[in-house]
């Protein structure tokens, strides 16, 4: 009776020993719509192969949904295992809940990593922590309607004089071949304080320059010489020139997207992410892509990094061995390549891009020369105040510009100025 | 079990056991968020959402009410708020004077109908095309402008035009119900009087003035009341016609509270939220209020 009994506890350890490991799921949180999910997807394929039994959940939100999402599951330890979003993002993340891990150990534990640069850890620092993986740099350049050009007889312009002239022709003739039709020579935004700057950090920084409003030094840009220069035709973009829609004061990204698609615009800004779309759809390939304007003979202009993407664990991720794993995987061969073909963008330099359409092409392997953005906000927490602020006083002037535009950007910059200090002094 | 006792037990008691879980829902889903929320305002934004946050008494009213933005936001809020009570609350009225009236004999049902669609139309697609109608470059309302050779209208484009062009999208959104009100208790006001005031001699004006509106004081007081309500918290045309602009001619207190939502920025939010309402709350009590001693 007890051989019987112990043999059957034998049995029954043995099966257990054998059976396969439990599985396990992840989840991860991202707001990269449905690229992002096939993105997942494919990964979670590949990563099984190394992991039998793990899965992927992947949960795609709106963007403002994910911020509020994330922050009440990290405060309430109902966190997923990973987050995947831009660097500055995850930064509001680490400020409110103080929950995201510093990930310097999980990259020092990968061994293929030669491909990141220091600018990159740079941009996905913040408080001294690696608060992200760098996953997927976003690139940002000119674009322009193809055909305009070919009907105003135009190549891609150059410098910003260039644009002006072809934009010109874009807003006063009919470069969509519709005699009936209303063109513009720009597809730009201007509704909230993001939207406005993040198209001023694109003039800016494409001409060459750093630091749109505030230096790391917490110095005031905007009345320095150049700054002045591309700030005021910026504004003039807007205004004097009649370059935007009238409507471009209430337009964000959906309606800029719109106009850009809907083929009103002459001039865009093209991601490396839109890249895929529009060469298919919308677009269906009609465009031109290219470096910023130039602005001037002792700065080489260029496309801007304006961002860069990135997975983050938890500190209180269920499955956080697991989690550390998957994200050190994202930087492998296989999950880059697949980022690259569905993402348009990759941080590894060495994927095959023989399968990508010239301008993703264009993207994946630039020959013009690539300006990071600084992330003011990294090093002044205080920093949001002050540009919505900012975007309050150019919003002023773009409803009713001013007699003279170098006035009003002294008078702007001293104004910020102040406020800079007071700010600086209350949040430190 | 005496004779009272057992007569409550069938009476009261069956109606509060029937009552006492929809109570519950109310004070779960109604009651409590309002307080949460509240109480939110009361804490550092960082650990607003933490099980044990970092209590700030009411530095987050102290911090809004010292922000220019939220002073202007809250009065542009109040001026729109009057301004679109009166146009709803007024054209509603008209409109159902009108329809009472002798003047429109068999297409009544289809002006009802048409000011009545609306307002079980989706918001959202609602506005967008208000936004259509206003766009400066391909809107109907300044071709039509443009073809009748009169000015263009600045539309939601222009900081001086948007409040208004907001108003009217929501005139057009909201009139109908208001309108329902109105008809509801025309339906049922003694007909004896106007035709004793015809003997009388009255005018169709003093008719109305004198006999009918003051028989309308239900639907005025109610109407009033909620228009107050809808359009202190005005929120969904700006989201989708101007976001707040241009220049923040149309950030009333509701969008601004949500861009400090969007920003992290908890407890300055829901400190402008409680703000909000109370005032709300205020005005809707006293507005009532109002109504109701005067009905006395």
């Amino acid at each position: 009776m007890l051989k019987r009994s112990l043999f059957g506890a034998m049995f029954a350890a043995a099966l257990i020993a054998a059976a396969p490991a439990p599985a396990q799921q992840l989840t991860v949180w991202h707001d990269l719509g449905d690229n992002g999910q096939k993105w997942f997807a494919a990964m979670a394929e590949d990563f099984a192969k190394s992991h039998p039994g793990v899965t992927l959940r992947a949960t795609n939100y709106p963007t403002d949904q994910w911020f509020g999402r994330v922050t009440a599951a990290l405060n309430t330890d109902t966190a997923p295992d990973l987050i995947f979003n831009n660097y500055e993002r995850v930064i509001r993340i680490v400020q409110q809940t103080g929950k995201v891990m510093d990930m310097r150990p999980v990259l020092a534990g990968v061994v293929d990593k030669g491909f990141i640069s220091e600018g990159d850890l740079r941009v996905a620092s913040f408080d001294s922590k690696l608060i992200i993986i760098p996953i997927q740099p976003t690139q940002m350049a000119l674009g322009v309607r193809k055909s305009w050009l070919d009907r105003v007889g135009e190549p891609f312009p150059t410098t910003w004089e260039d644009v002006k002239r072809v934009a010109g022709k874009f807003r006063d003739g009919h470069p969509d071949g519709d005699p009936n039709g209303k063109t513009f020579a720009f597809a730009l935004e201007a509704a909230k304080p993001r939207d406005l700057i993040h198209m001023l950090d694109l003039f800016i920084f494409g001409a060459g320059l750093r630091h749109t409003l505030l230096d790391p030094a917490g110095n005031i840009t905007i009345d320095e010489p150049q700054h002045e220069v591309v700030l005021e035709e910026f504004l003039k973009t807007y205004t004097t020139y009649k370059f935007v829609a009238p409507d471009t004061i209430n337009h964000s990204f959906a309606e800029m997207y719109q106009f850009i698609e809907g083929g009103r615009g002459g001039f865009f800004r093209v991601g490396d992410w839109n890249v895929n779309k529009w060469d298919s759809q919308a677009i269906n390939g009609d465009f031109l892509v290219g470096p910023w304007p130039k602005f001037f003979a002792d700065k080489a202009n260029g496309a801007v990094i304006g961002g860069m993407r990135g997975v983050a664990v938890p500190e209180n991720s269920p499955h956080k061995d697991l989690a550390i794993a998957f994200a050190q995987y994202m930087l492998t061969a296989p999950a880059q390549q697949a980022s690259l073909n569905i993402m348009g963008a990759a941080i590894r330099k060495d994927l095959d891009i023989a399968g990508l359409s010239p301008r993703r092409q264009a993207f994946a392997k630039p020959n013009w020369t690539l300006y990071a953005y600084d992330f003011p906000e990294s090093v002044q927490t205080w920093y949001p105040e002050l540009e919505a602020a900012f975007h309050q006083k150019l919003m002023a002037a773009i409803s009713s510009p001013p007699a003279d535009w170098k006035a009003f950007i002294g008078k702007t910059a001293a104004e910020m100025r102040e406020l800079a200090k007071q700010l600086a002094a209350k949040k430190g | 079990m005496g004779l009272t006792a057992r007569r409550w037990w069938r009476g009261e008691a069956v109606f509060y056991a029937f009552a006492l879980p929809f109570a519950a829902l109310t004070v779960i889903f109604g009651v409590w968020p309002i307080l949460l929320g509240i109480s939110v305002s009361f804490t550092a934004s960082a650990t607003a959402l933490k099980a044990v946050p970092t209590w700030v008494g009411l530095a987050n009213y102290a911090t809004i009410l010292a922000d220019p933005g939220f002073v202007a936001s809250l009065w542009r809020t109040l001026l729109y708020a009057a301004c679109a009570v009166a146009a709803n609350v007024g054209f509603a009225l008209a409109y159902a004077l009108l329809l009472n009236s002798r003047l429109i004999g068999w297409g009544r049902g289809l002006f009802k109908l048409l000011l009545f669609l609306p307002v079980v139309t989706p918001d959202v697609p609602g506005y967008v095309v208000w936004r259509w109608l206003y766009d400066q470059t391909f809107g109907a309302i300044n071709a039509a402008l443009g073809g009748l050779g009169l000015p263009a209208f600045g539309g939601i484009a222009s900081p001086s035009t948007a409040m208004l062009a907001i108003l009217l999208a929501e005139l057009w959104h909201h009139a109908g119900f208001y309108l329902v009100i109105f008809l509801a208790n025309l339906a049922i006001c003694e007909r004896a009087l106007e035709e004793a005031a015809d003997i009388d001699g009255a005018r169709t004006w003093q008719k109305t003035l004198y006999v009918i509106i003051p028989q309308l004081r239900p639907a005025i007081v109610i109407n009033t009341v909620y228009a107050l309500i809808q359009f202190l918290k005005t929120f969904t045309v700006v989201v989708v016609t101007t976001k707040g602009g241009p220049n923040g001619a149309t950030d009333f207190l509701s969008y601004h509270a949500y861009q400090y939502f969007d920003q992290g920025r908890y407890g300055e939010a829901t400190a402008m939220a409680s703000v909000l309402f109370v005032i709300v709350l205020g005005v809707a009590v006293g507005v009532y209020g109002l109504g109701e001693r005067g009905r006395a």
